[in-house]
């Protein structure tokens, strides 16, 4: 042992804490008055976000600020994964005011790096460093459940080389306000042979419905499909080999928002409402706090360290499936929390505490169902075998 | 951040690692015993400096001498000499040296081969020597070994340390209870995950099973949890990471014990089997320090300030 070399380091570098000092001064800035009254009550789904998005993203490009990370031929700062999860950090902080651009910045525009062609990256890379596109993503199917290779929205060829596209989707939050959709769509009788097509929402043939639901508004929507002409240029990738891309977009998807993060910030307004009604000197309620910190701390460093693997190796692997584990573990715990001693957040109470409720009644589900993610673990971390 | 070990960390695992090689089987002479204090290792640790980790190179380093001990099934005892005394005294003090609180005519934890003892006296902090003679070893389940005193110390002989030192033994306690779970999980859980892959039950491995790799999926999960926050813990020096690290690993004892015996089934509560070495010394650890409860009221107490 020596002394005075690096150290294992857990600490913040000076460059990233006047990062985050910088984002914090900006959003202070950026944000209107009426934020937390008017528009972030209504969720990052809602049409009140998703169309201020369009001004706060922008505003941020023009401060450098919104694609960090990205490399500069694309738009952005040559920054790292740790710039990137500290935005995430810091808008999640304050009722995400990216509305869902955040799937522009974190995987969207990456997988269009690596996978797009030159006119594809010409047409989206710079509107989406621009901050005033809106994207969504065509992946569940009605149905479906967590098989996402049983999807059955086919894209067929036609004789010109383009594909008319015939299907549905589901979920797909986003998408009435949406420019574009990420879609995935069947091209071939293989269990995998999935494309990708980036199609604008206005081609004729696509209507979206939506429909009411427990979760914030702009998040359930079913999107049809009936001959949609898609010209060949708008397929991302080779035909049928999506799945490597799929499972890298999976990947940032699953370890993209800091919960963790807006769940201390949750835990803390909620106990600070307890201490407010005198009912935060029971120990019992005491005790409850204080585990729900240590799951969030447990969820903060493994998501931490996820976000080390990408800083070092450009992706992460099974340990982001860990991570999710664990920041699902806490979540759930903490909506416990607010039902056993805050429930009045879901009767007109603290919007902050509704919206991380209602925001979890899904997060188990996307981006790959909690038990698809042990399952994840089991093979990709326990090697254990596949049932017979 | 960066979560890979340095050069000079790697090296220390694995000097360590090599003089652990030996100690990856209980020896002959205590097959069958419920738990097995390995004397020779506990001086080999001493000489090779590995308890001055904390001094000469950090508390990380120290953290990473006790989770690789408790990596071990022969028990040794780390937590108090690596992490604990190095941080309350400006001496080194000799070990084994067993934590000692509540009710001292109970049963404490190394009692029965300790040297000295750092005593939580519920307003202070008293350092005894042990007087063998004066300890009868007690017969428990637990993976260590655990003693009582014949006649209760004089603890107003003692050297009673200054102002802040209980609240500086209970948060490196804590760190050091956080460490060893970490290492005594690792090895249960990797343990018990290569015997799901052999075990055959209804002609297929009883790892095949869904409802055994998604519990198993989630021991790794709080397996890999417990080893980064009681490394943060130690890095930082921070007291609330301290109770935040013991919260997480106290709550989650239950679990992983209960899960990793019922995936090896009956063969898991025989002696002569490794299991019990690792999960109780989980079990010993899961009330320590005020358990769980204790260590989350104080995340509370730091957190949001303490109860009006």
């Amino acid at each position: 042992m020596s002394v005075g070399e690096p150290a294992m380091e857990f600490a913040w570098s000076p460059e990233q804490e006047a990062y985050r000092q910088k984002l914090k001064d900006t959003v202070a800035e950026l944000l209107p008055d009426n934020w937390t009254t008017d528009i972030a009550p209504h969720s990052y789904g809602s049409q009140q976000q998703i169309e201020y998005s369009r001004t706060f993203c922008a505003q941020l490009a023009e401060r450098g600020l919104l694609v960090q990370q990205w490399p500069a031929e694309y738009g952005g700062g040559d920054g790292d994964a740790w710039q990137q999860w500290i935005l995430a950090e810091e808008m999640m902080l304050v009722g995400e005011p990216r509305g869902p651009q955040y799937m522009n910045v974190n995987w969207i525009g990456p997988a269009l790096m690596a996978h797009g062609t030159p006119e594809q990256k010409a047409e989206h890379l710079a509107r989406i460093a621009g901050g005033q596109v809106i994207w969504c993503q065509g992946f569940s199917e009605p149905g479906g459940g967590s098989d996402l290779a049983g999807m059955t929205t086919k894209a067929e060829r036609q004789d010109d080389g383009s594909y008319r596209i015939n299907g549905s989707k589901i979920w797909t939050s986003y998408s009435p306000y949406a420019d574009y959709c990420f879609l995935l769509a069947r091209t071939g009788a293989a269990k995998k042979a999935i494309s990708i097509f980036l199609i604008p929402m206005s081609l004729k043939g696509i209507e979206v419905h939506s429909f009411p639901g427990l979760v914030g508004k702009g998040h359930l929507n079913q999107v049809y499909f009936t001959d949609v002409a898609v010209p060949e240029a708008m397929r991302m990738g080779e035909e049928g080999q999506a799945w490597p891309i799929i499972t890298y977009a999976l990947r940032f998807e699953r370890v993209s928002v800091a919960r963790f993060h807006i769940g201390r910030k949750v835990l803390d307004r909620a106990v600070a409402q307890l201490q407010a009604e005198g009912r935060f000197n029971d120990s019992a309620v005491r005790v409850r706090a204080g585990r729900i910190a240590a799951l969030l701390e447990a969820g903060r460093l493994l998501s931490y360290y996820v976000i080390d693997q990408r800083a070092k190796q450009g992706s992460d692997d099974v340990n982001g499936n860990i991570a999710r584990v664990s920041v699902s573990a806490a979540s759930m715990e903490l909506q416990a929390f607010i039902m056993d001693y805050t429930p009045d957040a879901l009767t007109g109470g603290d919007y902050v505490l509704n919206e991380f409720f209602r925001a979890n009644l899904s997060s188990t589900i996307a981006a790959g169902a909690y038990e698809v993610q042990l399952n994840l673990i089991a093979h990709g971390a326990l090697n254990l075998p596949r049932s017979a | 951040m960066d979560f890979d070990l340095t050069d000079s960390q790697q090296a220390l695992v694995s000097s360590l690692q090599s003089m652990f090689a030996p100690y990856g089987e209980i020896p002959d002479a205590g097959r069958g015993l419920k738990s097995y204090f390995a004397a020779d290792l506990q001086q080999k640790l001493v000489n090779g400096g590995f308890f001055d980790a904390a001094r000469d190179a950090g508390n990380l380093e120290a953290a990473l001498v006790v989770m690789e001990a408790a990596r071990l099934p022969v028990t040794v005892e780390t937590g108090a000499s690596a992490l604990v005394a190095p941080n309350l005294l400006d001496a080194p003090l000799a070990g084994p040296i067993a934590l000692l609180a509540g009710d001292l005519s109970k049963a404490q934890r190394l009692l029965s081969v300790a040297r000295n003892a750092i005593v939580d006296t519920g307003d202070g902090v008293v350092l005894i020597p042990i007087d063998p003679d004066n300890v009868e070893p007690v017969e428990t389940t637990l993976a260590y070994p655990y003693g009582r005193f014949r006649e209760l110390p004089d603890l107003s002989k003692g050297r009673r340390l200054g102002a802040g030192a209980r609240e500086k033994l209970r948060q490196w306690s804590r760190v050091a209870l956080a460490a060893e779970c970490a290492g005594a999980a690792e090895s249960a859980v990797i343990f018990t995950n290569e015997y799901i892959k052999l075990r055959k039950a209804f002609d297929q491995p009883i790892g095949s099973f869904q409802a055994v790799q998604h519990r198993m999926a989630q021991c790794w999960q709080i397996m890999r949890a417990l080893r980064y926050n009681a490394l943060h813990a130690a890095w930082t020096g921070d007291p609330v990471r301290a109770d935040l690290a013991a919260t997480y690993a106290q709550m989650h004892c239950q679990k992983l014990v209960f899960d990793l015996h019922q995936f090896n089934g009956a063969i898991g509560i025989t002696t002569e089997y490794k299991l019990h070495y690792w999960t109780f010394r989980l079990r010993a650890l899961q009330p320590e320090v005020g358990g769980s409860d204790g260590a989350a009221l104080a995340v509370a107490d730091k957190l949001w300030g303490a109860a009006a």
